[in-house]
């Protein structure tokens, strides 16, 4: 297990992605939103000649919108054909993990429980690893229940 | 190794896909030895790569297949009935299991033992089933295809984003050119890369084309099983399986032209005996067509079977507490039809595994609808049912009216609005009890809802008035949705939203306009699905009443401009045909021979009253319009919007001119707009003498506007659209536009014996056998209407 991580912040919590699910990170700039929505869609942009579904990660995990929505920091995925951006605080770190995936240790906090999944070491520091489709998948039967 | 599965995969299923219909085209007739060679081909092929590619199962099956094929190739069995149900079974179970292999999934371990003993059981057993119900297939040309090869989809997807990524960077450099200062040189070779790009564009929206077959393909095989099992005889004809359409669009036709195949057979045609008892042929006509019209894809799917019974579908409608009978008893036929498209009415007594699986014509239309597409019925009852499904060539390219509501904007597809008026209109009342939002426009009332209300958002307080839109519903019932504004109409490029949007249920999809600020497609029938509103049915035949008691009530009235002409005159045009007033440079007129013209926006435009000088730099000219055609009339000035009755005063045709009309005290001259249009043409006014006309086309613009007037000042007696009561003279003349209203109109005339002149919008005859009559040629216009009234 030599796989490549990103290290990122979100709703002040670190948290690992697997690169192969990153497409890209951009900075955000303009969000169109969409209205009828949950506060966990920021809305939609732009990115060149495609149109990404923004979601307000922090809004879906702490179910309040963030502040900050405009020129923020985006990771872009593709899941399930559509492309979608979903919104951090930053992003420290790109980089390879030796021991890889470490088993969930101690109780997560309720919000986190659907999309954690294990436990990345990096400086010293446990990352919550954490996939982004369940993001898209979790968000959207969090909002129907 | 999986690269070549993969492509055993792909082909396997491709030619499964084009063999169903061969195999009952072979069924039909078991001599067809081409048909029969291509069979036996596809399990030889079969065996070969699976031997190689170690997929026993396949090969077990294939091998049989192949046997008794090669038994009816070499005459020593016949193809029965039994026989090829039993390889089209063998075929089934290649494509399940072929499934399976792709998705990684386990084999389904069903008996595989059961069908190989169906192939070979004993051919001089009688067959179990039903007699023998073959389907006839009209052979379609040879296909020798032109050389292809095989592309993954996601290449071609990613061409087409690198196309939109260029044109919007070409969209972008175009912008900061024209902030610069004008290089010539430059702006010539961004006029090139601009004609690449949209080229390029072109060809590879091209590549997205697939022929209308594939959809044809599985049409066969469906009619035949359901022919089996419903003991019904039936003779298909397929047409037009080249014309190409765009391959989302392919899909999403599938789903809603299955159910009205199904539909057809289960409650279209009869039991062969019900079809003796009625001297029908024994086996049911059903013709499924394909051809391209304009930017549209026009399918029609035709039966000659019972076709829809409208009383039965009210007396449901009553039952279901949708209707009261008083309003049934006011509704026209069309009516009553449609409402074949109420959810939960079906004319089927009873639910069948067919087609009565609770998916009736309302998710039939709102499939169709969604995609951009209408669908109209022609029913016969008792001779048959005609379907005509219109979709356009391509999904995601849909004319659209963008709206701005609670500072957002939205894009809705045109064919939803019905119409749009402004909240201070005096046609208009919006009222307000309990609650509910109550629109009432010309005596009928809609449900009315704010856009910014059902999406939640704030409605910030605006200057002007709003705009109410009345939109049509999947369901068929039409509601006023409000919005700050209607900004703009446009042709969008539609993408599908993500899912997560999907799912509010308001929105279709999502564009990206030149701005690159994402716009979200709204769904009409969702949101007034969101806004629960009640389906319950507007009584539409009450305001038509009403309408004609308002019609005949006084003389009728219509808008016209009042201006003055050049040479000094006062006169009057009908207000409908101006398109707008704009004021243009007069370098732009010019004269060619006695015709003088005007180059706006590129072209070149007839100006009618002949006028190229003029003694200032800009003058003020109305920009006429027919519906097809174009022209200008310079003016010297616009003076304000008068209600003139539509027949003048005094009625005197000369020229250009139709005759005097008094208002407000002062007499002026009315502009004949027949004339007007006919001289863009060269033909000249004649007087006629008749009776009464029956415009049948009554929606169209230009026959209400131009046709109706002109058959007037002529002395006719004119009708707009059918009459409500149905009688019609045998004297009387029927006219309509070639095309769909036709069909209906030759009807007509066979059933009550009265003649019909057909108009068509080309100068020019579609063929020789072409007897319609290009609409501006007046004399003959005239002669046809005279002719049998002597």
């Amino acid at each position: 297990m030599n796989r490549l991580y990103l290290f990122a912040t979100l709703a002040g919590t670190r948290i690992a992605v697997e690169t192969d699910e990153v497409e890209a990170v951009v900075k955000l700039t303009e969000i169109s939103p969409v209205p009828g929505m949950g506060a966990h869609v920021a809305g939609l942009s732009a990115l060149r000649s495609r149109v990404l579904t923004i979601i307000d990660t922090a809004a879906l995990i702490q179910g309040m919108a963030s502040p900050t929505r405009d020129a923020g920091l985006a990771i872009i995925a593709n899941i399930a054909g559509h492309s979608y951006g979903l919104m951090v605080d930053s992003v420290s770190d790109i980089c390879r993990v030796p021991e890889g995936e470490l088993p969930l240790r101690g109780q997560l906090d309720r919000a986190w429980a659907p999309y954690g999944r294990a436990i990345v070491e990096q400086d010293g520091h446990p990352w919550l690893l954490v996939s982004l489709a369940s993001f898209i998948d979790g968000g959207g039967q969090a909002q129907a229940a | 190794m999986d690269e070549l599965l993969q492509e055993f995969i792909s082909e396997t299923q491709e030619t499964l896909e084009a063999l169903a219909g061969e195999v009952v085209a072979w069924e039909a007739d078991p001599s067809d030895r081409d048909r029969l060679d291509a069979i036996f081909r596809f399990f030889h092929t079969v065996k070969g790569s699976c031997g190689f590619l170690n997929l026993p199962r396949f090969e077990r099956l294939s091998h049989a297949a192949e046997d008794v094929l090669a038994d009816i190739r070499a005459g020593k069995r016949g193809a029965d009935p039994a026989t090829v149900s039993a390889v089209l079974g063998l075929m089934d179970r290649i494509g399940e299991l072929t499934e399976a292999v792709a998705m990684g999934a386990a084999l389904p371990n069903e008996n595989d033992d059961y069908l190989i003993a169906a192939l070979n059981a004993p051919v001089d057993q009688p067959a179990p089933q039903v007699q023998a119900a073959p389907v006839a297939v009209a052979r379609q040309a040879g296909q020798a295809g032109p050389r292809t090869i095989r592309l993954p989809l996601s290449l071609i997807d990613q061409l087409m984003n690198g196309v939109s990524d260029m044109v919007l960077a070409r969209n972008e450099l175009s912008r900061k050119l024209r902030e610069r200062s004008a290089d010539p040189e430059l702006d010539n070779v961004f006029e090139r890369l601009s004609t690449c790009v949209a080229d390029m564009r072109d060809v590879i929206s091209k590549t997205r084309m697939q022929r209308v077959e594939r959809l044809f393909a599985a049409i066969p095989r469906m009619v035949r099983d359901l022919g089996r099992d419903l003991g019904k005889r039936i003779d298909l004809t397929l047409e037009g399986g080249d014309v190409e359409m765009d391959r989302e669009m392919v899909e999403m036709v599938v789903d809603p032209l299955t159910h009205i195949v199904r539909n057809a057979i289960d409650h279209g045609i009869e039991s062969p005996e019900q079809r003796r008892a009625v001297g029908k042929p024994e086996a049911g006509a059903l013709r499924v067509e394909a051809r391209q019209s304009g930017n549209q894809i026009v399918i029609t799917i035709s039966d000659d079977g019972a076709g829809i019974d409208t009383a039965r579908l009210v007396d449901k409608a009553i039952g279901a507490g949708r209707l009261t009978p008083e309003a049934a008893a006011r509704m026209t036929e069309a009516d009553r039809l449609d409402l074949i498209f109420q959810a939960g009415l079906s004319t089927a007594d009873q639910v069948t595994s067919i087609s009565g699986r609770g998916v009736g014509m309302d998710v039939v239309r709102a499939n169709v609808e969604r995609i951009g597409g209408v669908i109209a019925l022609d029913n016969h009852p008792g001779q048959g049912l005609c379907i005509t499904l219109r979709v356009p060539l391509t999904l995601t390219i849909i004319p659209g009216l963008v709206v701005r509501a609670g500072g957002l904007h939205f894009a809705i597809p045109r064919a939803a609005v019905v119409e749009i008026l402004h909240d201070n209109n005096a046609m208009l009342q919006i009222s307000c009890i309990g609650g509910a939002q109550i629109a009432t426009i010309r005596g009928v009332r809609h449900s009315m809802i704010e856009l910014e209300d059902v999406l939640g958002m704030d409605r910030p307080a605006q200057a002007g008035p709003r705009a109410i839109m009345v939109v049509r519903s999947g369901s068929g019932v039409p509601y006023a949705m409000g919005v700050a504004a209607v900004d703009n109409h446009e042709e969008l490029v539609i993408r599908p939203a993500s899912p997560l949007i999907m799912a509010t249920g308001v929105y279709a999809g999502m564009t990206l306009p030149d701005n690159g600020q994402p716009m979200l497609l709204l769904d009409a029938a969702g949101i007034a699905s969101a806004a629960q509103l009640p389906t319950i049915l507007d009584d539409q035949a009450a305001r038509r009443t009403e309408e004609q008691a308002d019609a005949q009530a006084g003389v009728e009235m219509v808008a016209a401009l009042r201006f003055e002409e050049i040479t000094g005159e006062k006169r009057l045009l009908k207000l409908a045909l101006i398109d707008r007033v704009e004021d243009i440079d007069v370098g732009l007129f010019g004269r060619s021979g006695d015709q003088a013209y005007v180059r706006l926006d590129g072209r070149l435009i007839t100006v009618v009253n002949g006028l190229s000088q003029f003694d200032r730099a800009k003058v003020s000219a109305l920009r006429l319009r027919d519906g097809t055609q174009e022209a200008c009339y310079p003016v010297a000035a616009v003076l304000d919007i008068v209600q003139m009755p539509l027949v003048p005063d005094m009625v005197a045709m000369h020229g250009i001119l139709s005759g005097v009309a008094v208002i407000e005290g002062e007499h002026l001259e009315v502009i004949n707009p027949f004339a007007l249009f006919a001289s863009l043409s060269g033909y000249d006014m004649v007087e006629g003498q008749g009776g009464r006309c029956l415009l049948a086309d009554a929606e169209d613009g230009w026959t209400r506007e131009i046709l109706a007037p002109l058959l007037r000042q002529a002395g006719h007696d004119v009708v707009l659209g059918l009459p409500e009561d149905g009688v019609i003279d045998p004297r009387d003349v029927l006219l309509c536009h070639d095309g769909e209203g036709s069909k209906v109109a030759g009807i007509m005339a066979e059933m009550t014996g009265c003649r019909v002149v057909q108009l068509r919008a080309s100068p020019r005859a579609a063929g020789p056998r072409d007897a319609s009559i290009y609409r501006y040629d007046q004399d003959a216009l005239m002669a046809a209407i005279t002719a049998g009234q002597g």
